[in-house]
C-alpha cells in the first residue's frame, strides 16, 4: 500500500479544537477534546451512540447554536480563526462548511432549484452561472447522467441513494472548503452506500471531509485518520491504519472488534 | 470480476489496494528470481563479486517481504475482504514467505561461492545435472510469476509436475557424488558444497510448488494440499 | 364460542354500525338538499341572480346580496390574511417558548371558541361607534375579520409545525438566515396547510349572519356597495329577512338564495379539499 506522503503535516492544520468542552444545561456532552484534522483528508468519528460524535461534528459548523442549553468552553479555528468568537457570521461560516445528514432531506423542490438553493441564498442571480454550477455540482455528487434531463422533476420523486446525492451536490454548488456529514449512508441500501463511498473517496482531493458514521467497516474503508469516541470523550485518534491494526486502548479495540457498544 | 459485477461496481479502494498488493508480490518474485539466476551464475563460474552483490540484495528483498506483510494485515484490518478477495491476500501472504525463503537460499549458495572460492571440477557438475536443476528452478520461478499474473491454473500446474524433476536429480544426487569421491577422495570439499547447493534448488522447488497450491486455492478455491499430483490431473 | 369467533362478530357489528351511521348522516344530507332544491329551484334564473331586492316577492333578486357578500369577503381576506398568516408564522418561529407565548396560546384558541354574535356586539361598540364607521362592509369586514382570525392563525401554526424540521435544517447548514429560511422553505412547504386554512374560515365567514346584523347589515338595501364606507347586505341576512315575512314568495325566494349560497360553500370547500391533497402529495 503507497504512503500518502505526508507533508502535510507542515501546513497548519485546516480544523483545530482546543480543550473543547460542551453542555446541554448540566449535562456536559463533550469533555475536554483537542484535535487536529488536515486538509483533504477524510476524517471518521466512529463510536457507541449517544458518546458526543454527533454533538462534535456540529460544532464546526455551529448548528449546535439552535439547540436549548448549548453552551461550549475552548477554541474551534477553521483556518486558524476561531469561529466561535462574537463577531462571525453563522451564515458566513456554512458558506464555507456544509454538512449531509443521516436522512436524506431534498427540499420539496425540482432537482434544479434544490442544488441552486444555496446560490439563491447568496442572492446570485445570473441564470447562467447557476446553470454552471448546478451542472458542474451534480457531476462531483455523481447525479449528473441520471438528472441532466430531468432537472424539473420533484426531487422527492429520486430514490434514497440519488435523493442523498443530490444533498450532497446541494452542498457542494455553494463550493465550501470542508464537508461535514452526520451518518450519510445509514438510512441508504448497500449499493447506494458503496457509490457514496466512492464518492467520498474522490471528493477528497478537493474538500476536507469529516464524516461521524456507526459503520466502523466503512471507516476503515474510506478514511485516512479514525476518532474513536466514547461518553463525550476523544479516547484514541489517529491514522486509521494504524488504529485499525494496533489501537492503544483497550476500550478502542474492544469497540472495533465489536465487543461491545 | 464477471462482467456483470463490473458494470456494477467501479474501482473501489480496496481495488487499488490489492492491485498494488499483486504489483508488489509480483516485484518480489522478479528479484528473487533474479537473485536465483545470480546465483546460477556464480555457482558456476565462482564469481564472488556477483556472490555478493546477491547476499546485498538480500536486504532488499528481506524489506519487501515486511512491507507486503504489513500490506496484507491493513488490507484485512480495514476492508474484512471476502470471498476471492480474501484468498488473494492469503494467498500473497503465504506466497511472499515461501519467497523470502528462497531468497534465503540464494543468500546460502553465495555464501559458498565465497568460502569456496574455487572452480569445481567439471566432470563432477556435469554428473551431478546441477545445471539442470538450475535451469529447471528458473524456469519454474518465471512460469509461476507469470501464473500469476495471469492468473492461469493449467501453467501453474505444468510449475507443479517440474518438481518432480528437481526431485529426481536430488534423489540421485547423493549416489552419483559418492561414486565420484570414491574414485577421486580430492574432491570432498567441492563436492559438498555442490550437495548442499543441490539440497538448496530441491527446496526451492519444494516453496514454488506452495506458491502454485496457493495460487490454484485462490483461483479455484480449491485446495491441493496433501494430495497426490495424479488427482490433480483430474 | 371462542375467542377468534368472538373478535370476527365484534368486528363485523363495528363495521354494520359504522356504515349504517355513514349512511343515515349521508341521507338526510340528501334529504335536506333534495328540499331545498325542490323549494327553491324554480326561482332561479338571470333575473334572480342580478335583480335587486324588492317588496313584491316575485320582483326580489339577490344581486345585492351577493354583492355585499362578495365586498365583504375581499376586504375580510385583505385585512385577516396578512394579520393572521404574520401571526401565525411569529408564533411558531420567532416567540420563545415562556409564560407570556403560553398565554397568548390559550387565548387564541378560546378566541376560536367564542360565540358569533359576541363579535358582532364587539364590532359594533368598536368599529361602527368609537371609530365612527358606521354600519359599513369596513365595519362588517373589520368584525368578520377578527371572528375568523384564530382560525387562520391556527392553521398557519399547524402547517408551519407540520413542515419537518429536517428541511429547516438543511436550509440553515447552507448558511440561510431564519427569515431567508422561512421565505424559501416553510412557508412555500406549508403553503397548502395555510391557504387550506383560510379557505375554510371563510367559507365559515361567508355564513356568518349574526355579528353582521348587530353591526348593521341591512335587511333592504336596493344598491351595490360601492365604497367602503357604503352601507351593505349579505346572502345569509337576506335569506333571514325573506323568511320572516309572510308572504309565500319570499319563502321560495329565501330558498333560492340558500341554494346560491350552499353552492358557493360548496365550491369553496372543494377548492379547500383540493389544495390539502395536492399540498399532501407534494410533501411525500
Amino acid at each position: 500500500m503507497t504512503d500518502h506522503v505526508k507533508d502535510k503535516e507542515l501546513k497548519l492544520p485546516k480544523i483545530s479544537a482546543e480543550d473543547v468542552n460542551v453542555f446541554y444545561g448540566d449535562f456536559q456532552a463533550i469533555k475536554n477534546i483537542s484535535m487536529d484534522i488536515n486538509s483533504n483528508t477524510v476524517t471518521a468519528f466512529i463510536g457507541p451512540s449517544g458518546c458526543g460524535k454527533s454533538t462534535f461534528l456540529r460544532l464546526f459548523n455551529r448548528m449546535n447554536d439552535y439547540v436549548e442549553g448549548f453552551r461550549m468552553e475552548g477554541k474551534i479555528k477553521i483556518d486558524d480563526n476561531n469561529i466561535y468568537k462574537k463577531k462571525v457570521h453563522v451564515e458566513e461560516l456554512r458558506k464555507k462548511v456544509g454538512m449531509v445528514f443521516q436522512k436524506p432531506n431534498p427540499f420539496p423542490k425540482s432537482i434544479y432549484e434544490n442544488v441552486a438553493y444555496g446560490l439563491k441564498i447568496q442572492g446570485i442571480s445570473n441564470k447562467k452561472i447557476i446553470d454552471e454550477r448546478v451542472e458542474t455540482a451534480l457531476k462531483q455528487a455523481d447525479l449528473w447522467k441520471e438528472a441532466k434531463d430531468n432537472l424539473n422533476k420533484s426531487a422527492l420523486a429520486l430514490s434514497g441513494g440519488q435523493q442523498q446525492r443530490l444533498c450532497i451536490a446541494r452542498t457542494l454548488a455553494v463550493e465550501p472548503s470542508i464537508i461535514l456529514m452526520d451518518e450519510p449512508t445509514s438510512a441508504l441500501d448497500p449499493i447506494s452506500t458503496t457509490r457514496i463511498e466512492e464518492l467520498i473517496f474522490e471528493l477528497k482531493s478537493n474538500y476536507t471531509i469529516v464524516i461521524v458514521t456507526h459503520n466502523m467497516q466503512q471507516a476503515g474503508r474510506i478514511s485516512d485518520n479514525t476518532g474513536f469516541f466514547y461518553l463525550g470523550e476523544l479516547i484514541e485518534y489517529k491514522n486509521t491504519k494504524d488504529l485499525f491494526t494496533n489501537p492503544k486502548n483497550t476500550k478502542t479495540e474492544n469497540y472495533i472488534s465489536g465487543r461491545f457498544g | 470480476m464477471d462482467g456483470l459485477a463490473k458494470n456494477l461496481i467501479t474501482m473501489t479502494n480496496l481495488d487499488i489496494e490489492l492491485k498494488l498488493l499483486k504489483e508488489a508480490i509480483i516485484e518480489m518474485t522478479d528479484l528473487v528470481t533474479n537473485q536465483v539466476v545470480n546465483a546460477n551464475e556464480a555457482f558456476l563460474s565462482m564469481d564472488t563479486d556477483l556472490a555478493y552483490e546477491i547476499q546485498h540484495n538480500e536486504q532488499k528483498i528481506n524489506a519487501l517481504e515486511l512491507s507486503i506483510d504489513r500490506d496484507c494485515e491493513h488490507i484485512l484490518a480495514l476492508f474484512n475482504p471476502v470471498a476471492s478477495d480474501l484468498r488473494f491476500v492469503l494467498a500473497v501472504l503465504k506466497s511472499n514467505a515461501d519467497l523470502e525463503r528462497i531468497g534465503d537460499y540464494t543468500y546460502a549458495i553465495a555464501g559458498y561461492v565465497i568460502e569456496h572460492n574455487k572452480s569445481i571440477n567439471k566432470e563432477l557438475i556435469e554428473a551431478s545435472q546441477i545445471i539442470a536443476m538450475f535451469d529447471t528452478a528458473i524456469s519454474m520461478l518465471r512460469d509461476i510469476k507469470i501464473a500469476f499474473e495471469t492468473e492461469d491454473v493449467k501453467l501453474a500446474k505444468k510449475v507443479y509436475r517440474k518438481d518432480a524433476d528437481l526431485n529426481m536429480i536430488n534423489k540421485q544426487a547423493a549416489d552419483i557424488i559418492s561414486k565420484f569421491l570414491e574414485k577421486d577422495g580430492t574432491l570432498t570439499t567441492e563436492a559438498l558444497y555442490l550437495f548442499s547447493t543441490i539440497r538448496k534448488l530441491e527446496r526451492v522447488g519444494d516453496h514454488v510448488k506452495n506458491m502454485v497450491e496457493v495460487l490454484i486455492f485462490y483461483v479455484k478455491a480449491k485446495v491441493l494440499k496433501h494430495k497426490d499430483i495424479k488427482d490433480k490431473k483430474k | 364460542m371462542n375467542n377468534h369467533q368472538k373478535n370476527r362478530i365484534i368486528d363485523l357489528t363495528f363495521k354494520v354500525y359504522g356504515f349504517l351511521f355513514t349512511a343515515i348522516s349521508v341521507l338526510i344530507l340528501f334529504i335536506l338538499l333534495y328540499a331545498i332544491i325542490k323549494a327553491g329551484y324554480s326561482r332561479i334564473n338571470w333575473d334572480f341572480l342580478t335583480g335587486l331586492p324588492s317588496r313584491k316577492p316575485e320582483n326580489a333578486g339577490i344581486y345585492t346580496a351577493i354583492m355585499g357578500t362578495f365586498y365583504i369577503m375581499v376586504v375580510t381576506l385583505i385585512i385577516s390574511i396578512p394579520v393572521g398568516v404574520g401571526a401565525g408564522i411569529y408564533l411558531e418561529e420567532y416567540a420563545k417558548k415562556n409564560g407570556l407565548t403560553n398565554f397568548l396560546e390559550i387565548n387564541i384558541s378560546n378566541l376560536a371558541g367564542v360565540p358569533s354574535i359576541i363579535y358582532g356586539l364587539l364590532g359594533l361598540g368598536v368599529f361602527v361607534r368609537f371609530f365612527g364607521f358606521g354600519g359599513s362592509i369596513l365595519s362588517g369586514a373589520l368584525t368578520l375579520s377578527l371572528l375568523i382570525l384564530p382560525v387562520i392563525i391556527v392553521a398557519t401554526r399547524e402547517a408551519i409545525k407540520a413542515v419537518p424540521s429536517s428541511l429547516r435544517d438543511a436550509s440553515f447548514a447552507m448558511g440561510a438566515s431564519k427569515w431567508q429560511t422561512i421565505q424559501y422553505v416553510v412557508l412555500p412547504t406549508s403553503f397548502g396547510g395555510i391557504l387550506t386554512g383560510i379557505i375554510l374560515a371563510l367559507s365559515r365567514a361567508i355564513g356568518e349572519t349574526a355579528p353582521l346584523i348587530v353591526v348593521g347589515a341591512m335587511a333592504y338595501v336596493p344598491f351595490a356597495p360601492k365604497s367602503l364606507f357604503d352601507t351593505f347586505s349579505v346572502l345569509p341576512m337576506q335569506i333571514f329577512t325573506w323568511t320572516t315575512r309572510p308572504q309565500t314568495g319570499f319563502a321560495v325566494a329565501a330558498s333560492g338564495a340558500i341554494i346560491i349560497l350552499l353552492l358557493i360553500t360548496f365550491i369553496m370547500n372543494g377548492i379547500a379539499v383540493y389544495f390539502r391533497n395536492k399540498w399532501q402529495k407534494q410533501l411525500q
